[in-house]
């Protein structure tokens, strides 16, 4: 058996070394312990032991490389052992083709055109090699067309009542099953007479402790419990820390009001959670660092920005993303929210419409709350919690004015984000809400 | 061979006087315009390189005496003096040497490829011996066609070692055609004399090896040549098949633009200036009464006019547009 | 309408044209040769009885001065038809045809003209090395040439007559086995097929090729004797379900491109198959052709069937392994599936 080499996590800082020397060649005895190589970090030179007694089999990097913490750069050989050449691993590959879906350009075009997200075909490749082509992107259609998705809504009063989702056609063609499919279904008979189930489970009652009994046991359901896994993981995973602040919105107050006056008809009113959206973009292009995911160990900046939306349903919370949030306007960020939103209350939110956001936006404000804690949404390593505006006295060119403050509440992920650069962010959006004009800039 | 006085041969049938003038105009002219665009090539005001007919005036001019305008010449990469002789216009030529879109090819051509179709002369042909067997395709087109025309083929005495050379000799002594080989014997093929690549003494000799006869001629004096080409071309305008001329004469600059000349002998430069052609005929002219002094300067004025003209017009002429690379490769 | 063989309909072709036009004559070796075999493979069978030998021009073995002479001829007002005995022979005249007819005209500033064929078999027949090539892809690359490859007696007569009526120097390539020759220069192992021609004069345009069998799954192209082949594997794919669009384009410059890619776009699969050696053969253009045209509706790798890198061998076994067979068309159509 091989012994890999590994480049050992030597620096505090970099996740990267340079390989000075090795002090053995291919073919060379080694022995456990015996010092095989060099390395330089930022601040020193170090040296690394052999892994493993045996013969230096392979050696993948050379003196000079700059190599990645952890990564393979050489094996050893149990003596006598057919000495196998290693294959460089994808780290020659940069990171964006690392994870790449081989699909055929035509495949490709029809997924575009009919509007299949591709990753769906991952592994479903038919072509050479396991290549994606375009019979399978139909395969892909015409499945769909045989079983739709089903919203978890739906799925959930399915379950409930006893409805076969097999059986149900959606209303709209190659379109998700919903609340309404279900209660049609249901309307047409094809329920079961099972009535609605609230299992009473109760704990037999130990002689020494009295018996608790439940009011109601409810069951999770699967929003509820994804939502609950998703808090836990993030309470457990990032290292929040809250940074509070005030903006005056009194300018755009202003600003908004002379807008509505000039939107035509049937045009979507844009909300102040809109307003805060287009600005936060705008000052995520001067804060690329808070516009990212980071999984515990590979940290990834966005060109465009996907704004979640948190928004409150009976369900629970929802996060619809708004994708490329940083390429549209006032009236398409509005629209898009409203649509959003209009899909997630009505169940009828595409699953893929939640997956994909780089920066969050949570607004609590129309309930009265001027400053929270909100929870980063994993993997994302910032979230922007907004509050209400309240009327409050200033003083201002020595005058006392009425000033509307805004209460903003950003969390940012510690492990990556540093107290300075977010307050920095806040700082610069906080600029931008004060003096709109500045947006221009 | 007398290279000193002109040719004691006697002239079968001496040309007109207007045609003996018309020789010295053009012999003038060939010499003036090589001497005038080699000093705007070291001017830099000629984009390419150039093979200059300095010296060997004589062959072309008493060759092209006997044509007329429908017998066809196929050149080399040292063309200009055919085509001056043949008549195509000094400033079509210089346009092309400028490289602009008035030239004779258009500018697409350059130097080695000057040449007018209407005059019978093919764009010149630059790769050594190739043009030969294409002579003996107009040669045969002309018999085929019964205009009574012919062909002549210029090449250098390099040529001679050619394969295309002697298959384009065999087949027009095979097929009898109307062709006359012009071999401009200047001793050297850009740096290597003529005694290191052949065994015999003449290329005239090779001629007879296909079956048809060669001659050798005093290139310098246009006389011999005029009237060694005639019989040629009387007998080539007869049916009487193709004939191989060679002339002995000497180039007196470099083989190109960039040849400094090192492997000839200055002596032997300086003792074929003595035979230069031009100087030669006019002494001839002027002795034998056939032209005045003045009336020969007269010739050679107007013939710098005509130069210096076609200069002004090449440089006022436009250059070809970046679009023009794309047209004339297929008749459509 | 006729039944003719490939060998017999470019008789004829050349003989209308020959009495059509007096300016066309022919030009090659033992192509009027008194008792002879009308060149190497009876193309010109009895002509010089009918024409005379002033216009059926037998010439000595030099392809240098077969060419030129063509040349100046054409360039003097002739349309010369002129032959090669085998398409090797090509190399032989090489200056004369890239350097000569394929440039005269565009260094001529667009004055002059070239209005001459030069017809060449080709093809590996069981000859050796030098007389087996198939070398249209070294033509392919010549600014100046035309290149056509009729591989049916209908576009063999149509196509060498729009080349003679062509006033550019156009190069025709017929293919050893599709003769039809008969008698004593009938080839062994020949295909020879026998198409029907039309009585009436027509013309096949040079630029123009075909879909000789359609299908939807994938495209192969293919000319000559591959074209056959092709057919062939066609058939074959077809009993299992699988049908092959086969694409004759007749003429390889200038390319009937859109004809090809139109094709591709609708089977998202290409296989071109040609006789001659696989490394930058004229299927490699025709690739990087699709791949740059037609770029978002492959569905697969474009793949090249050709013969191997190698010059062509003598002993059957080795000559059946060096030109592509209907089962490696098919093998490679079922790689990209």
């Amino acid at each position: 058996m091989t012994v890999d080499i590994l480049v050992p996590p030597l620096s505090q800082t970099a996740d990267t070394l340079v390989i000075v020397a090795w002090l053995k060649q291919v073919g060379d005895p080694v022995t456990k312990g015996e010092i095989l190589f060099t390395v330089e970090t930022d601040k020193a030179v170090l040296e690394v032991e052999s892994p493993a007694s045996g013969i230096l089999s392979a050696v993948l990097a050379e003196a000079g490389a700059e190599v990645k913490v952890k990564s393979i750069i050489g094996g050893i050989a149990e003596p006598g052992e057919v000495l196998m050449v290693v294959e460089p691993g994808g780290e020659t590959l940069p990171p964006e083709r690392q994870n790449r879906l081989f699909a055929s350009p035509r495949a490709r075009q029809l997924t575009l055109l009919k509007g299949v997200p591709l990753a769906d075909l991952q592994g479903k490749g038919t072509g050479p090699g396991g290549l994606i082509v375009a019979r399978d992107v139909a395969a892909y259609l015409e499945a769909q067309r045989a079983s739709p998705k089903v919203t978890p809504l739906a799925r959930r009063m399915a379950e409930t009542a006893g409805v076969d989702l097999s059986q149900v056609v959606p209303a709209k063609p190659g379109g998700a099953i919903t609340k309404a499919d279900i209660q049609s279904s249901v309307n047409e008979g094809l329920g079961a007479p099972v009535p609605p189930s609230i299992p009473a489970i109760s704990e037999p009652a130990s002689p020494q402790t009295p018996a608790i009994s439940a009011a109601q046991v409810v069951r999770l359901s699967p929003t509820r419990a994804t939502i609950a896994r998703r808090m836990t993981q993030s309470h457990q995973t990032t290292a929040p820390v809250t940074y509070q602040r005030e903006a005056d919105t009194t300018r755009l107050v202003k600003l908004r009001k002379r807008i509505l006056k000039k939107l035509t008809e049937g045009t979507i009113r844009p909300t102040y959670t809109d307003f805060l959206v287009y600005m936060t973009c705008r000052a995520l292009a001067r804060h690329p660092a808070l516009n990212a995911t980071f999984d515990g160990e590979r940290l990834e900046l966005y060109e465009s920005v996907h704004m979640s939306m948190a928004v409150d349903s009976e369900r629970g919370l929802i996060v619809p993303v708004i994708r490329e949030a940083d390429s549209k306007g006032i009236a398409d960020i509005a629209w898009e929210r409203s649509r959003l939103v209009e899909q997630v209350l009505g169940g009828t939110i595409d699953p893929d419409g939640l997956v994909g956001g780089t920066f969050t936006i949570t607004n609590l404000g129309t309930l009265g709350i001027d400053h929270f804690t909100p929870i980063i949404n994993p993997p994302q390593v910032a979230i922007l919690g907004v509050g209400r505006i309240r009327e409050v006295p200033a003083i201002r060119k020595g005058k006392i004015r009425t000033r509307k403050m805004l209460g903003l509440s950003l969390t940012c992920d510690h492990r990556v984000i540093d107290g300075a650069p977010a307050a920095r962010f806040l700082q610069e959006l906080c600029s931008l809400i004060e003096n709109p004009d500045l947006i221009w800039l | 061979m007398n290279l000193e006085t002109q040719s004691e041969v006697p002239l079968h049938e001496l040309p007109s006087l207007e045609q003996l003038i018309g020789m010295y105009r053009t012999m003038y002219l060939i010499r003036r315009f090589e001497e005038r665009v080699n000093e705007l090539y070291m001017e830099g005001r000629i984009p390419s390189t150039l093979h200059l007919y300095i010296g060997q005036e004589a062959v072309a001019t008493g060759v092209c005496a006997n044509l007329n305008q429908g017998d066809y010449v196929l050149s080399t990469h040292r063309p200009h003096g055919h085509s001056l002789a043949k008549g195509v216009s000094p400033q079509s030529i210089m346009a092309e040497l400028f490289g602009k879109a008035t030239g004779c090819s258009k500018g697409k051509g350059g130097s080695m490829h000057v040449g007018d179709i209407d005059l019978g002369v093919l764009p010149a042909i630059a790769i050594v011996g190739a043009n030969v067997p294409i002579a003996s395709g107009t040669a045969l087109a002309a018999k085929m066609q019964k205009t009574g025309g012919v062909t002549v083929c210029f090449f250098g005495e390099g040529a001679a070692n050619e394969g295309a050379w002697h298959e384009g000799l065999n087949i027009a002594a095979i097929w009898e055609l109307p062709v006359i080989f012009l071999c401009e014997n200047n001793l050297y093929a850009a740096s290597t004399s003529f005694s290191k690549t052949f065994k015999i003494q003449n290329v005239a000799e090779r001629a007879g090896a296909y079956g048809f006869p060669g001659i050798v001629v005093d290139g310098n004096d246009v006389l011999a040549v005029y009237d060694t080409a005639r019989e040629a071309v009387a007998r080539a305008r007869n049916g009487q098949g193709p004939t191989l001329i060679e002339c002995m004469t000497y180039r007196q600059c470099g083989h190109s633009r960039s040849d400094p000349r090192t492997y000839r002998a200055r002596d032997e430069e300086d003792e074929w200036k003595q035979y230069d052609p031009i100087p030669r005929y006019r002494n001839w002219l002027v002795d034998q009464g056939k032209a005045g002094a003045a009336e020969l300067s007269h010739v050679e004025s107007d013939v710098e006019q005509i130069i210096q003209d076609a200069i002004a017009f090449a440089e006022a002429s436009p250059e070809p547009t970046p679009q023009d690379v794309y047209l004339g490769v297929f008749k459509e | 309408m006729a039944q003719m063989t490939i060998a017999e309909a470019l008789r004829q072709a050349i003989r209308e044209e020959m009495i059509r036009d007096e300016r066309v004559f022919c030009v090659g070796e033992d192509i009027g040769i008194e008792g002879g075999f009308g060149g190497a493979f009876t193309v010109t069978l009895g002509l010089s009885n009918e024409f005379g030998h002033d216009r059926i021009l037998d010439t000595p073995i030099s392809e240098t001065a077969i060419a030129g002479v063509a040349i100046g001829a054409a360039v003097a007002g002739m349309r010369p038809i002129a032959d090669v005995q085998y398409g090797d022979f090509l190399f032989c005249m090489m200056d004369q045809l890239a350097n000569q007819a394929a440039k005269l005209r565009y260094m001529s500033g667009g004055t002059l003209s070239v209005p001459m064929v030069m017809r060449a078999p080709v093809g590996a027949t069981a000859r050796g090395s030098q007389h087996a090539q198939s070398p249209e892809a070294f033509f392919t690359h010549i600014p100046g040439l035309k290149v056509v490859a009729p591989a049916t007696a209908y576009d063999a007569k149509g196509l060498l007559k729009s080349a003679v009526r062509d006033d550019n120097p156009v190069l025709v390539f017929e293919h050893k086995l599709l003769y039809g020759s008969k008698g004593a220069r009938s080839e062994k192992g020949a295909l020879s097929p026998v198409g029907d021609v039309p009585d009436e004069e027509y013309l096949v345009p040079i630029g123009e090729g075909v879909v000789r069998r359609p299908g939807k799954d994938v495209t192969i192209v293919a000319t000559l004797l591959m074209l056959y082949r092709a057919l062939g594997a066609a058939e074959t794919l077809s009993q299992q379900g699988i049908e092959a669009e086969v694409i004759d384009p007749r003429t390889l410059v200038p390319l009937d491109k859109e004809l090809i890619l139109a094709s591709v776009r609708k089977t998202g699969r290409l296989v071109i198959v040609e006789e001659d050696n696989l490394t930058n053969g004229w299927g490699a253009e025709i690739a990087a052709i699709v791949a740059d045209d037609a770029f978002v509706w492959l569905d697969a790798p474009i793949k090249r069937v050709a013969a191997p890198d190698v010059p062509p061998p003598f002993a059957p076994p080795l000559e059946r392994e060096y030109v592509p067979s209907e089962q490696k068309i098919v093998d490679a159509v079922l790689s990209i599936l």
